[in-house]
């Protein structure tokens, strides 16, 4: 037996303290989603939309910090995850709709009705169908390095967008489907083509939304803060070192791009659902990836509120030029990105927040960094 | 398996590497009883640090065979070989230098503990168990080796000779069997030097380590080692106590080059 072993099993824990840590969070997230969702139904139609934007960038871009943060690989195709997972989970529900009778156009959010538990388990099997597409992408590619891997991912995510492409027109009428079941439809899979996947449910709500970015924050942080995440850690810093003292390298990355894979599967789905946005190919393309490696490099590489607090940053920027759409403000975006990311480079060259979190530029945070403490840390973010 | 008592820890049998047309290690055998203390010097270029990029299966040997404490080693791959208890120090410090003191010796412990994800995301008692060991041993080798005070600091901004110390902890920490230091003395002041001894007289007494050492420093390479190893164009040209070594006149010619006649 390890000595570490020995001293596991010497140790005593508080365990009434050790269940409240690892629950309340979770009571956390749904009470957080609540009070976000009341306060997009008082700020009105706008305002929520944009809410919803920033939920489904939030997701993409913590995801993409587990691979890019975390393990320092450099993924460039993350938004072909998130179109995978998108198709997914609204091919799933629009042809279940119509298999059922109904009009899937027509549906709409609800707080916990019915077809909002038909989406969520779209969105765990888009999480599942995009993870395991990452694994299969993964294995081979995570052994290149740098640049290399960056070509790899960028030609994926084209890849996907032009499969997408090639896909058979959507199936209309109910009737018709009927005729021709489920099988038809996937094979090819009758998603729209380049005309875009139309008449999803229109099922995403704040609710939904922040339940899941909630539970992919508490994801990244937990591994963050464990030793599988110090491990990920490692192999940023410095790989043949972190090999030579017993990490499984290899193993590891593909593990890290597995779960920003789940992650990023679960933001394209319920981003099928948001009410007025079909899911068309160039979801998956260089464009959409690119504005997720500009979060998470803006937020600070690592940093997991860093990632948070660029995705919320962007996507305002993105929609206040949008809403002055009178005044021609949206040729101004690329610009303001730009502008954006010089400024950094100039006085905040590891991003926002650099490596770390926002609580550890709180007075007497740093010092004392224990897993309690990490705990803690982790409602603050919720407040926040 | 446990190999018997007598039979050396670490058991190299003629191994070999080349590189195309350079042959890098030829027939290198090297055999280290259990709490020995070898040291392995040469000229520059003589491939000792090959030697040990071929113990820790950074490459594979082309002849030969590696055991340690009775596990075959050639074949595994570098994570496995740490696994089998062989742990080693760089000749260029590579620690985790964005990473804190305390995690850079946490992360040594890694490969010792068990993470499941379904222990990390739900933190479970046997999470907080494990971690609460991990967080107290690393505190103890660090008061050992008195980092405990720097143990929020950010590796790279340690001083030179407490980065070196803390990669021998960072290895101390994957609890080996045989740890192999890569010119733990280079750039270091004499006093500093004085303190590495020490550290490693305290490594073999405290945790009955056998140690591998590659020094350029002869001073510390004659003091501190049992036995030495010469190696020069990848051939062992010598092999004993360090009064033997220091009047082998092929060692002599291979440092200082052929007596004029």
């Amino acid at each position: 037996m390890s000595l570490l072993a020995a001293e596991t099993s010497r140790q005593r824990i508080d365990r009434p303290a050790a269940i409240a840590r690892s629950l309340l969070p979770l009571a956390g997230i749904v009470i957080g989603a609540l009070l976000i969702h009341g306060a997009g139904a008082s700020l009105g139609q706008y305002p929520s939309r944009v809410m919803l934007d920033c939920g489904v960038a939030i997701i993409a871009a913590v995801s993409l910090t587990i691979v890019n943060g975390f393990t320092g690989q450099f993924s460039i195709g993350h938004a072909a995850f998130i179109a995978i997972g998108g198709y997914t989970a609204g091919f799933c529900t629009y042809y279940f709709a119509l298999s059922r009778g109904i009009d899937p156009g027509g549906v709409n959010a609800s707080l916990l009705g019915g077809p909002q538990w038909v989406m969520a388990a779209a969105c765990i099997l888009a999480g599942i169908v995009a993870a395991g597409i990452g694994w299969i992408v993964g294995l081979p590619s995570l052994r290149l390095r740098g640049d290399y891997l960056a070509i790899v991912t960028l030609g994926f995510g084209e890849i996907v967008r032009v499969l997408i492409q090639q896909t058979a027109p959507q199936i209309d009428s109910a009737a018709e489907f009927r005729q021709t079941g489920w099988i038809a439809a996937l094979l090819p899979p009758a998603v729209g083509g380049s005309l875009g996947l139309r008449d999803t449910p229109k099922t995403t709500n704040l609710f939904w939304l922040f339940i899941a970015v909630g539970i992919c924050l508490l994801f990244a942080f937990r591994l963050k803060y464990s030793s599988l995440g110090r491990a990920l850690i490692s192999i940023r810093e410095d790989e043949i070192a972190a090999e030579a003292m017993g990490v499984n390298v290899t193993k590891l990355k593909v593990r890290a791009f597995v779960f920003a894979a789940f992650f990023a599967g679960v933001a394209g789905a319920l981003c099928a659902h948001i009410p007025g946005v079909p899911m068309n190919p160039a979801d998956a393309g260089f464009q959409r990836s690119f504005d997720i490696v500009m979060m998470v490099v803006l937020g600070g590489l690592g940093s997991i509120s860093g990632a948070t607090v660029a995705a919320i940053l962007i996507t305002l920027i993105t929609a206040f030029t949008l809403a002055l759409a009178e005044y021609d403000l949206l040729q101004y975006r690329m610009p303001v990105f730009a502008i954006l990311l010089i400024l950094m480079m100039i006085f905040r060259p590891r991003g926002i927040f650099g490596l770390n979190e926002i609580w550890d530029w709180l007075p007497g945070f740093r010092r004392k960094r224990n897993l309690l403490e990490n705990q803690r840390g982790f409602d603050v973010e919720e407040k926040a | 398996m446990t190999a018997p008592l007598l039979a050396p820890l670490l058991n190299v049998e003629a191994i070999g590497i080349s590189f195309g047309g350079l042959k890098a290690v030829q027939s290198f055998t090297l055999k280290i009883p259990r709490g020995g203390l070898h040291g392995l010097i040469g000229p520059n270029g003589a491939g000792k640090t090959t030697v040990f990029n071929l113990l820790t299966g950074v490459y594979v040997p082309q002849t030969g065979s590696i055991e340690l404490d009775g596990t075959k080693l050639i074949g595994k791959k570098t994570y496995q070989i740490a696994a089998a208890g062989l742990s080693r120090t760089f000749q260029n410090i590579r620690l985790f230098p964005d990473l804190s003191v305390i995690d850079n010796v946490r992360l040594g412990m890694h490969l010792r503990g068990r993470h499941t994800l379904r222990d990390t995301l739900l933190r479970t008692f046997t999470f907080a168990r494990q971690e609460q060991a991990i967080e107290d041993r690393a505190m103890e080798l660090l008061r050992l080796f008195d980092l405990e005070a720097r143990s929020e600091e950010y590796a790279r901004n340690l001083p030179y000779g407490d980065q070196r110390r803390l990669e021998i902890i960072r290895a101390l920490a994957t609890e080996p069997k045989l740890i192999l230091l890569d010119e733990p003395a280079a750039g270091m002041n004499p006093a500093e030097k004085n303190d590495l001894a020490k550290s490693i007289e305290q490594i073999r007494e405290k945790f009955g380590l056998t140690v591998l050492l590659i020094e350029h420093d002869m001073g510390l390479v004659m003091d501190i080692c049992e036995r030495i190893t010469v190696l020069d164009y990848g051939q062992t040209i010598a092999e004993g106590t360090p009064d033997e070594i220091q009047s082998n006149p092929k060692v002599i010619e291979a440092y200082l080059g052929e007596e004029v006649k």
